[in-house]
């Protein structure tokens, strides 16, 4: 890695590796890269078991250190995330990078008022006065535009509903200015009509505040309303990188084009769909071929006897499929 | 025991008459101290032979209270439901035969299956309850499986635990089916599948629904599937519903402000013309109390005066067959957009 071309970097994660040990191990990562530049909005777009919340999680170093082996590189605005002591953990955890969860019910504390809450989270970082705090709480909760934030300050989670609590859990996130905020399926438990206000919401705050977001989701179209960039995941490997235009116009490796095929936007009624057979492979052993060609009709020998290359289309337009490069080679 | 039932033998109500017609449905739970959560408030609908209907709306709008009442699982306060021209319960349809006739397929593949019986036990436990010798009901549960994309061979001994999400909701369906229904209800069916495999069961179900001549009505979240998959669709808001009609109409044309609201919270899916604007502010509220007239009226960016006061019932609008409870389509509502008042452009 070069460090010039990365010190400008927000994110760069490098050739990323996650194993869970257990009975059966489980190869979650395997070799993940990813960059995000400051104030963009990388979408990380996946099924359940691709890896893409393992990924998230292992930017916040939230997996748990017994059981979990992580390779690779992960520096995030300079530090290296990995190297990190507990100390630094902490400190790093809230300020530099925040994440926000698909269960705000889960997240948040059940016997602290959602003030006391926010409050705590910014006298843990900064040398202010719990009152001080407390007047930054609801400058936070106008900011995520929760109605009547005076009285909201003083509401315990389970009083607000689905949408005010998911709006809640964004203003704790904020509360002590982070760079980088992680988003693991914000809006996938909410209603559409909700959704869609949650989502212009942090469009918003992203630019407003020139934070950097990773935005984690299985939903193609929430991915497009909010991300620059969409990296798609499958078994723990990025297949297909771009920016949201060139990954839905002109989709590369085939699972992607599964996944918006799948996705029904303009599916011609009664027509059988496109169905990508079969299921994701187990990730017990780390993959020695491309994971996608028991499901891919387009597989060659080639693609089950050894790894994919990662094939450079320009400028961050990465198909790790070896058809790329054949469809390639004549131009 | 044949797997072939002819639909055309049971059909008794003729081409015409409605596979189901419910009728003012009405399910309230009291939850004490005078409050009352009104999940199903009155709701008037039919689903024709061999139609898929789609139903539509958010948490807390009463379409999972509506699918259960159809399938008697819980029992409406008022109204009447007509499988086929027979008032269900009665002599002539008891609850019995009814529930051969119409089966329900759930959103939670694992907590539907009982995970002590191997899956073809699964599958052949209701045909054996209605007096199907168990041999015959187990031969006919590996035919099922069979036809629902699942190895019998492989998969028939197998407990549910053993399968994937996609794998156990085709156990559910090939169970759904085992009684050879009429009428099967998918209450958020494919909404808990991976895109991938939720593709694999949508065809599944468009294979069944031709091969066994099936009447669905379809739950889901999901405004795509649903305009995929549905002849017509019905969007419920609060307990009742604001619009029915069919699935094409119904997207391209909304007459309910509130079908309109739901149908611009989707994503756009193109980068270069993204929504800008939520439709609707805040949450759905919840059916303890519902607004007095309309119920969508304090939401609604075209509410007027009459809205508060006078519930608007379901009325024929647009150029087919489509019904919206909305003051604005209803001529001489005393709404200033109301046809017959102004111009209705």
């Amino acid at each position: 890695m070069n460090p010039a071309s990365t010190s400008t970097l927000l994110v760069a994660m490098e050739n990323v590796t996650v194993r869970f040990r257990g009975a059966q191990n489980v190869h979650a990562v395997n070799g993940v890269s990813l960059t995000l530049e400051p104030g963009k909005v990388l979408g990380i777009l996946g099924e359940s078991g691709s890896g893409k919340s393992v990924t998230l999680k292992t930017l916040l170093r939230l997996l748990p250190e017994s059981r979990t082996d992580i390779g690779g590189t992960v520096i995030v605005d300079g530090r290296d995330v990995l190297a990190l002591g507990p100390q630094e953990l902490a400190d790093y955890r809230g300020r530099a990078t925040s994440m926000i969860f698909q269960d705000p019910m889960l997240a948040l504390d059940p016997v602290y008022t959602i003030g006391e809450q926010i409050a705590e989270a910014i006298v843990r970082h900064e040398k202010i006065s719990r009152k001080a705090a407390m007047q930054r709480a609801l400058e936070l909760l106008q900011l995520v535009r929760i109605p009547s934030p005076e009285r909201r300050l003083k509401a315990y989670p389970h009083e607000m509903s689905g949408g005010m609590r998911q709006r809640a859990m964004i203003a704790l996130a904020l509360a002590a200015r982070p760079k980088l905020l992680l988003a693991d399926e914000p809006t996938t438990a909410l209603d559409a009509t909700v959704q869609i206000q949650i989502l212009l919401l942090l469009r918003q705050l992203q630019r407003d505040l020139g934070m950097g977001v990773i935005f984690v989701t299985h939903d193609i179209g929430v991915a497009v309303e909010v991300s620059d960039r969409l990296a798609v995941m499958y078994a723990g490997q990025i297949v297909e990188t771009g920016t949201v235009r060139e990954l839905i116009s002109d989709p590369q490796h085939p699972y992607t084009r599964g996944l918006l095929a799948a996705n029904l936007h303009g599916a011609k009624k009664g027509e059988r769909l496109e169905a990508i057979p079969g299921a994701p492979p187990a990730l017990n052993e780390p993959p020695s071929s491309c994971s996608f060609a028991p499901r891919c009709k387009h597989a060659e020998d080639r693609c089950r006897t050894g790894l994919p290359p990662a094939i450079v289309l320009g400028e961050g337009r990465i198909v790790r499929c070896t058809r790329a490069e054949a469809e390639l080679a004549p131009a | 025991m044949s797997l072939e039932i002819s639909t055309e033998e049971r059909d008794r109500g003729g081409a015409g008459t409605p596979l189901l017609e419910a009728r003012t449905l009405t399910k309230h739970f009291p939850l004490g101290r005078g409050a009352v959560v009104r999940a199903v408030d009155g709701v008037d609908f039919q689903v024709l032979k061999g139609e898929t209907l789609g139903v539509v709306g958010e948490s807390g709008c009463g379409k999972s209270t509506t699918a259960r009442v159809v399938m008697q699982l819980i029992l409406q306060d008022k109204g009447e439901m007509l499988f086929d021209g027979e008032a269900v319960g009665s002599a002539a349809l008891s609850l019995k035969e009814y529930r051969r006739q119409a089966q329900m397929v759930f959103q939670d593949s694992y907590a539907s299956l009982n995970p002590r019986l191997t899956i073809e036990d699964s599958i052949a436990f209701g045909p054996t309850v209605h007096g199907v010798p168990k041999s015959g009901a187990i031969l006919r549960a590996r035919d099922l499986l069979a036809r629902v994309g699942l190895d019998p061979a492989r998969f028939a001994a197998r407990y549910p635990h053993e399968l994937s999400g996609g794998q156990r909701q085709r156990v559910n369906i090939a169970r759904a089916l085992a009684l050879g229904p009429r009428l099967v209800i998918l209450d958020e069916a494919v909404s808990a599948l991976d895109k991938s495999v939720e593709a694999q069961v949508l065809n599944l179900l468009m294979d069944l629904r031709e091969e066994f001549g099936l009447t669905y009505i379809f739950i889901s979240h999901d405004l795509n599937v649903v305009r995929f998959i549905s002849d017509r669709v019905m969007v419920m808001y609060l307990g009742e519903v604001v619009e029915i009609g069919p699935v094409d109409e119904l997207y391209d044309d909304p007459r309910h402000p509130y079908t309109r609201a739901l149908l611009s919270a989707m994503p756009s899916m193109d980068p270069d013309n993204r929504t800008m604007e939520a439709p609707l502010a805040g949450d759905p509220p919840n059916p303890i109390n519902p607004p007095e007239g309309c119920r969508f009226h304090p939401r609604c960016p075209q509410a007027q005066t009459v809205c508060a006061k006078v519930k608007p019932v379901l009325t024929r609008t647009g150029a087919g067959a489509r019904l919206a409870a909305c003051h604005m389509e209803i001529a001489g509502s005393g709404h200033s957009r109301a046809l017959g008042l102004e111009d209705a452009a």
